[in-house]
């Protein structure tokens, strides 16, 4: 496998790009998880600061004009809003499932239809929430389908 | 639209179908119906509870819109036809929504057998 760095100036925004003959190879998936799971972002709880981890986060999710992180089994505050969280999760395994709500792919079991036209996601850690039609797409996009 | 042609023709075996101006009926009955899903449109999403009154409410409106316009082109006359006629839009909309359901199903089918696959391939 050829390996290329190319070193760019400030101005220019860093990326990882992959050329591969199979999106959903193992190694896609590691070099996916180094690039953005590494990625930190500030979160709040109890008045102190958790720095946490893309790869760590289920979702997050907006309500009242407040911004909210939910790992496995806590909830922390968040300061971004739902577009600037969006752009830090962007090439990541957080797509946008809704008006205000970001969703790890990867911390979903399964998903179901529901009458209202919209997916129910099941998470790993039992938590269900919404996915609407028109996000689905991503879905697919991230997961290869 | 089509079962309405499909009824006169159990009652009447001589009814032939002006197709251009039925199907131009249809057309507009289609952008009428369109236009009513507006009454799903909301800044937030929609909770299961706020959908099931939307649904209500779309149903209310689809019928006050194309019973009087179906009535106004003589696809019904008396009282048992209108009872007749609504049931026809209630069925319709209930079709809509099982093939959405229907189609949404296959989706979730590919999503969860990717998903599967993909959660093999990482042990």
């Amino acid at each position: 496998m050829k390996v290329s760095v190319e070193r760019i100036g400030p101005e220019r925004e860093e990326e990882v790009v992959l050329r591969c003959r199979d999106p959903e190879a193992a190694w896609v998936g590691r070099v996916r998880e180094a690039a953005s799971g590494s990625r930190r972002i500030s979160a709040w709880k109890d008045g102190s600061l958790h720095p946490l981890q893309l790869s760590e986060i289920y979702y997050f999710e907006v309500v009242d004009d407040a911004s909210f992180l939910y790992t496995q089994r806590e909830v922390f505050g968040c300061r971004e809003k739902l577009y600037e969280f969006e752009r830090v999760a962007a090439g990541s395994a957080l797509f946008r499932c809704s008006k205000s709500m970001i969703l790890n792919a990867d911390k979903i079991d399964y998903i179901r239809p529901s009458l209202s036209g919209r997916f129910e996601a099941v998470l790993s850690n039992g938590e269900k929430v919404v996915v609407s039609r028109k996000y689905v797409a991503e879905l697919k996009r991230l997961l290869g389908v | 639209m089509i079962c309405t042609f499909l009824m006169c023709l159990c009652f009447n075996p001589a009814s032939t179908l002006p197709v251009v101006s039925y199907f131009g009926r249809i057309l507009v009955f289609t952008a009428i119906s369109l236009l009513t899903m507006a009454v799903y449109c909301s800044r937030e999403e929609l909770t299961a509870k706020a959908w099931w009154i939307r649904t209500a409410l779309h149903l209310i409106l689809l019928e006050a819109a194309l019973l009087p316009l179906a009535h106004a082109w003589g696809f019904w006359h008396s009282g048992p036809d209108v009872w007749i006629y609504a049931a026809f839009i209630l069925l319709a909309k209930c079709m809509w929504h099982l093939v959405d359901y229907g189609i949404n199903a296959k989706t979730a089918s590919q999503i969860n057998e990717k998903i599967r696959e993909n959660r093999l391939r990482q042990r």
